[in-house]
């Protein structure tokens, strides 16, 4: 009876969307590389490795169990704020925008309001589920730490959802502000500026403040918070915490009640006032563009037909996969979201290894350790290059007379090398110079230098680094996150054994040791690459 | 006998991206139960004036009712009315083809039981079968049979005007026959289509009038037999490429051809 009273309900159609928008995350937006038994069932399924990931980053409030409520909520919110807001504006271009999605649902009877909490409320799902990872152990520091109570629990589960709602909100509102003052025209590349300045902004947030909280305080449990930090959001919601925990004091009502008023309105301007502005957005999306952008990548071409690079790039597959990487990673909004935030930290990191500290340190490790861990920057944007929405379009490889994807992939390495990596080598070794005024440490960046050929070659083995041929993996950035890690033990390691080296007058044996083994290990590298097949998941099929 | 009441009814659309006007005031109306062919050379306006006329995306000037609503002042409710298959034929890949048709029959509010009795009903007549909709994502499909269930889902909630651009893209012989028949049946429904495609030939046999566009202007308007004779063209294929610059291109044809002789 309750079935047959089911089978004619009228369906709801907010729930259709919903389930709809759920299932395109869990399974992503293409279905070449999907098998249908395994599809993840659920949003914690989908995400169990980067759950994990974010639950151990979380073990940094541990060192909060002498703070108060206050101040441990301010850094759990301060965290959580990036992470969530990174996630959030890196996913918020495909998910609002989509332009294949309007040839299918805009000619349908669904109004652009349900269309927009439909995808709101999957980003919200998913953004509170990374919230509670991350913030775990820091509930437990807040409920059992020498000020806790339990009332913190429930008081920083709500303030978590609220502080997502008042993120993901501020996206939106962004774009729905973007489209409104700038229109189509100019909506895309703003979209890109915007979104990369942001993760970028949000990346190196996460890396610089508990640095600069180190460096501020005495120690992280009795830090006393600079005034500035009650102008941030995160300040707000720690003093709903606060207030809710039972210790609040009028300061903290006044910012519970501010971060309370600060989410209502921006709710009620970005799903309210300005959703018109959403459906003229979607609109617009599936409309040609009137002036097609302009391409700022004919001084590439002409350099690719002269030498050194035309001596350099001398089979026409690399030449060709080389200008097609360059032009991803200077046009495409996807790429350069992927790439850019990606790159950030490796350059903050050492960055902030340079800077004095107030514990002194060794004067030498730090440029020793950055040297290894810059090194890896090829690696590191290599893995992603492959990565693009127009995946399908690498077909193209296939079918054009190439024996394997060898000289696609020496293409993206080269160009990643010329366009990515050779910079930033060039501006941290200014920033040695500029903040060790000691030339001679300069020296200590050779051993991560000549590993650059090793680390750029390695994505390639297998053929599996050709540029833009797979379809953007939704858990590529807790792979991502668990190979950075990697790659700074590794590091921490390697520059331990340069600076032995150093101190015991072995560092040129070392090093020259160092460029044989490397160049061995290259030739042999290079040619496995040389007869690497077509990987079998890029296979037409 | 009472006069055909217009289902479809276009004044002075135009559709302006930037400086380009892709539709230039364009005015037709079609009554119920009429097959109508909309034909044009690529970048004709063609697709950008179904994408209007499907509530998709909004006319710059100009007005059009659909099945008796206002386009932009009632867009749900022309949505409500219409089916479309669009030239991309996009579908969510990672869906399976039942995930996918139930998703869309919710949308317009079809109880599932209801539902999936005329999903039954189109994929036999399609011929595929159960299995293939529940267990196969859409992109593992091939074109063909992704065309179909784009098909189906234009047609499951049984609307009075029907938009097809190119819709035979990607059927085989026997589908595109059987699609042919199918929308003769649906006209003698009293559904109102429109048909967009560059295979002439089909348009000829299957229209019953032919709506020609090009740069976004309305060309010729009439029965396709009609406009044959009154021009001596001989075919629809001939007259359309008279009227389009065709001609031209068989010239260019033959040069491009030399530059693999030389």
């Amino acid at each position: 009876m309750l079935t047959r009273e089911r089978e004619n309900a009228v369906p709801s159609q907010s729930r259709a969307l919903r389930r709809l928008f759920l299932m395109l995350f869990l399974r992503g937006r293409s279905a070449r590389q999907l098998r249908v038994a395994k599809m993840p069932k659920s949003i914690a399924a989908l995400l169990r490795t980067s759950l994990v990931v974010y639950a151990f980053i979380g073990v940094t409030s541990l060192g909060f169990g002498g703070a108060t409520i206050f101040t441990l909520a301010v850094y759990l919110h301060a965290m959580t704020f990036i992470l969530v807001g990174l996630f959030v504006a890196a996913a918020a271009g495909e998910v609002l925008f989509n332009a294949e999605e309007a040839d299918i649902l805009l000619h349908r009877p669904v109004n652009a309001g349900a269309l927009l909490r439909a995808k709101i409320f999957v980003l919200l799902q998913v953004s509170i589920l990374m919230a509670v990872a991350f913030n775990v152990l820091g509930i437990g520091v807040g409920v059992w730490g020498q000020h806790g109570s339990w009332r913190f629990l429930p008081a920083h589960l709500l303030s978590l959802t609220i502080m997502a709602l008042f993120c993901a909100g501020a996206i939106v509102l962004t774009y729905q502000l973007c489209l409104r003052w700038f229109g189509r025209e100019r909506l895309d590349g703003l979209m890109t500026t915007m979104q990369v300045a942001v993760s970028i902004f949000l990346v190196l947030g996460s890396q610089l403040l508990p640095q600069v909280m180190a460096r501020t305080g005495n120690s992280l449990g009795t830090l006393v918070l600079p005034w500035w930090v009650r102008l941030l959001p995160p300040a707000w919601f720690a003093g709903f915490d606060d207030v809710l925990t039972g210790g609040g004091r009028a300061e903290s009502w006044l910012l519970a009640v501010i971060g309370v008023v600060a989410t209502a309105l921006i709710l009620w301007l970005a799903f309210a006032k300005l959703a018109g502005d959403y459906e003229r957005g979607l609109q617009q999306v599936g409309e040609r563009s009137a002036r097609a952008p302009r391409a700022r990548r004919r001084w590439l071409d002409r350099a690719v037909a002269v030498p050194p690079l035309s001596w350099w790039l001398r089979e026409p597959a690399s030449r060709a996969s080389f200008l097609l990487t360059a032009a991803y990673l200077g046009r495409d909004r996807d790429m350069k979201l992927r790439v850019y935030p990606a790159v950030s930290p490796m350059l903050v990191w050492p960055v902030l290894f340079l800077l004095p500290s107030r514990h002194g340190g060794a004067a030498a490790f730090p440029v020793a350790f950055a040297g290894v861990y810059m090194g890896l920057i090829p690696l590191m944007v290599l893995k992603l290059v492959r990565y693009s929405q127009n995946w399908q379009a690498a077909d193209v490889f296939h079918m054009v007379p190439l024996a394997g994807p060898g000289e696609l992939c020496h293409g993206a390495r080269r160009a990643v090398l010329l366009l990515i990596t050779a910079p930033m080598l060039l501006l941290f070794a200014l920033l040695v110079v500029a903040l060790r005024h000691d030339l001679a440490n300069v020296a200590l960046l050779l051993p991560g230098l000549i590993a650059i050929p090793i680390y750029a070659i390695v994505p390639c083995l297998g053929g599996r680094s050709v540029p833009c041929s797979a379809p953007p993996n939704s858990m590529e950035s807790s792979r991502r996150g668990m190979t950075m890690m990697l790659v700074m033990l590794l590091s921490a390691v390697w520059g331990g054994i340069a600076i032995a080296g150093w101190k015991f007058g072995f560092f040129g044996w070392l090093v020259f040791a160092q460029a044989i083994v490397v160049a061995v290990v290259y030739a042999m590298m290079r040619a496995s690459v040389a007869r690497a097949a077509w990987p079998a998941e890029t296979a037409i099929g | 006998m009472a006069p055909a009441v217009d289902v479809i009814s276009v004044q002075q659309l135009s559709k302006r991206y930037g400086e380009q006007l892709a539709v230039d005031q364009l005015s037709f109306a079609v009554p119920a139960g009429q097959i109508v062919g909309f034909l044009g050379p690529n970048g004709a306006g063609k697709s950008t004036t179904l994408k209007m006329l499907t509530g998709m995306i909004a006319p710059t000037s100009g007005s059009a009712t659909v099945a008796g609503f206002d386009l932009v002042t009632h867009p749900i409710e022309v949505k409500r009315r219409v089916g479309f298959v669009p030239e991309s034929g996009a579908v969510f890949e990672s869906l399976t083809g039942l995930e996918y048709l139930e998703m869309i029959a919710a949308l317009y509010g079809i109880p599932h039981g209801g539902a999936v009795e005329r999903i039954k009903q189109f994929i036999a007549f399609f011929d595929l079968s159960f299995e293939t909709l529940t267990d196969k994502l859409l992109g593992a499909y091939s074109k063909g049979m992704r065309r179909k269930v784009v098909i189906t889902a234009a047609l499951l909630h049984n609307p009075p005007v029907v938009f097809f651009d190119e819709p035979l893209d990607g059927l085989d012989a026997n589908a595109a026959v059987g699609f042919k028949a199918l929308i003769q049946t649906l006209a003698r429904e009293g559904k109102t289509i429109v048909y967009s495609s560059h295979i002439l030939d089909v348009v000829e046999r299957v229209c019953d009038r032919v709506i020609i566009i090009d740069q976004g202007k309305l060309l010729l308007d009439g029965a396709p037999e009609a406009l044959v004779a009154a021009h001596g063209s001989g075919t629809l294929e001939r007259l359309f490429t008279e009227l389009t610059g065709g001609a031209e291109l068989e010239r260019r044809a033959e040069d491009f051809a030399k530059t693999f002789r030389s």
